[in-house]
């Protein structure tokens, strides 16, 4: 299993071609279009195998997206809700908040993975799918706790101070006045971690569910064409990353003119 | 100190941050239509006591009551008593994502569910007052201070508060500035809304003012109408603080 030497290091997803930054910008341009062409050209050139390894694939990209998208809105309200503990007033929620993140930052991804399939596994059966996003979503959630602590933090005392001399209570002014200017601070990171979310569910191929790794390996051992593969499987991810990346970074140029107006 | 009619009434309050006693022993009546400016050395514990009367700093003894309403009492609603008492900050504190009409019509829709065209109207024409309602449609980044604090000032009164409380409103204003934002002050006075600023501003303290406040190391040292304090004050505290300013 060389392809899973994976560390379980979350902070980076990719790094985001910026404007700003010519050289980053370059590499970006670089990076999508040799890939897009090392692609068409296996695909043109050597049609057996690849063109045999790619029809193979789609089902899991389906896959790989599904669990990516559930596990980051899992990971949104989690982490809404330790990023919130974290700041509360209230002890136990604090205490309970804070714990979970600790925990969670402690434990590498595939351990919990395993963890929550087979010990979930013995009290019910959940099926392979379910358990990978609740692992990955609880995962995330202490991240993106975090992130959303970090977020709200950002924004000044008195914007809170002013809300609630109107008469706002601290709910509504979380609802109404911090939270609405917190997720242009967020908004980065949460996209970040998003894209890091995507590479790691890689990760869920061990146990069981049919992603793009999983699909790939069923392939490869049978066709035993385990280079031509995963340089197609490495190829596909760097595609989907970078495709991403550059969406994020037209997103946040978007939210940051806004702020300038 | 008699008062007739007094809508804030705080007695013997005490204030601690840490060990640190920022109000000792403070005592005070405001009455309806009062305007009370609060003056005092830097740290005396203007703004503490300020914000004390809507509770952002809660006593740690004493008694407050807003117009009949005790802050400490144990069921007492304080988002509800906050509601009627406006605050203007040095700082303006406008919400930077809201337009200047949204600024004034959050709270009054989300908090009084008065309907939206109703609200709009009528925050416009406290708009109108302010001189801002050709700014309506402007976010808070792109006014100038004295704009954004006249806005903030017109924010508060869109809940039609009881009493307004201002800690040093024009204190981060270029000079040029102060001017709109006291004259925005003086029209509300003069409509008779009971008031208590914090500020510099002696002009502004000498013509607006009913009573004088002046604190000192977290007490009220010296209470009196602005021609006494100004020309003849009692406590030497104050004398020298005069002395110092003008
Ligand atoms: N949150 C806080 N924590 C600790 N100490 C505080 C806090 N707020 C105020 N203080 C202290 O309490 C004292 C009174 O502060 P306060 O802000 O009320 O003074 P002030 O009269 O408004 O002064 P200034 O004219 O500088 O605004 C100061 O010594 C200040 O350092
Ligand atoms: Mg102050």
């Amino acid at each position: 299993m060389e392809s899973e030497k994976k560390t379980i290091d979350i902070g980076d997803g990719a790094a985001i071609p910026n404007p700003d930054d010519p050289g980053l910008f370059t590499a970006w341009r670089i990076a999508f279009f040799g890939t897009l062409g090392i692609i068409a050209y296996l695909l043109i050139v050597h049609p057996d195998p690849y063109l045999e390894i790619i029809k193979f694939l789609p089902d899991g990209i389906v896959v790989t997206f599904k669990v990516t998208i559930a596990s980051i809105c899992l990971a949104l309200v989690l982490g809404l809700v330790a990023g919130l503990g974290r700041i509360s007033h209230n002890r136990a929620y604090n205490l309970i908040a804070s714990t979970y993140i600790e925990v969670i930052r402690g434990i590498p991804l595939l351990v919990q993975l395993f963890y929550i399939y087979f010990a979930l596994g013995r009290i019910v059966k959940v099926p392979d799918m379910i358990a990978a996003i609740i692992a990955m979503g609880i995962c995330y959630g202490a991240y993106m706790g975090e992130v959303f602590r970090a977020g709200i933090k950002s924004i000044d005392q008195g914007q809170t101070e002013a809300s609630l001399s109107l008469g706002f209570n601290r709910t509504q002014t979380m609802r109404y006045v911090v939270l609405p200017q917190a997720w242009r601070t967020i908004l980065p990171p949460v996209g970040n971690e998003f894209i890091a979310l995507l590479k790691d569910t890689s990760l869920v191929s061990i146990i069981a569910v049919s992603d793009i790794l999983r699909r790939g390996r069923e392939y490869a051992s049978e066709s035993f064409l385990y280079f031509e593969t995963y340089t197609l499987i490495a190829l596909i991810y760097l595609t989907i990353t970078l495709i991403l990346s550059k969406l994020l970074s037209i997103m946040e140029s978007r939210v940051s003119h806004y702020e300038q107006r | 100190m008699s008062s007739v009619d007094p809508i804030i009434t705080i007695r013997h309050a005490n204030k601690f941050f840490g060990d640190f006693q920022a109000l000792t022993d403070v005592s005070l009546h405001i009455d309806r239509g009062e305007k009370v400016v609060i003056i005092g050395p830097s740290g005396s514990g203007k703004s503490t006591l300020l914000r004390t009367i809507n509770y952002l700093e809660p006593i740690d003894s004493g008694e407050i009551i807003i117009d009949g309403h005790a802050l400490t009492a144990p069921n007492q609603d304080i988002n509800q008593v906050r509601a009627e008492v406006g605050m203007v900050f040095q700082s303006f504190n406008l919400f930077r994502h809201k337009n200047v009409l949204d600024n004034l019509t959050l709270a009054p829709i989300k908090l009084k569910k008065e309907p939206r065209a109703q609200a709009e109207t009528r925050c416009m024409e406290l708009l109108r007052k302010v001189g801002m309602d050709d700014k309506a449609k402007s976010y808070p980044i792109q006014l100038s201070g004295g704009q954004q604090q006249r806005v903030a000032i017109a924010r508060a009164l869109a809940m039609t508060p009881k009493i307004m409380l201002f800690d040093e409103p024009t204190s981060a204003l270029d000079p040029e500035m102060i001017g709109e934002v006291l004259e925005v002050m003086t029209v509300l006075a003069l409509e008779g809304m009971t008031m208590a600023v914090v500020t510099h501003e002696m002009g502004f303290a000498r013509e607006v003012a009913d009573t004088i406040v002046f604190m000192d190391e977290g007490q009220i040292v010296e209470t009196a109408a602005p021609e006494q304090f100004f020309t003849n004050p009692k406590n030497p505290r104050a004398q020298r603080f005069l002395e110092q300013i003008l």
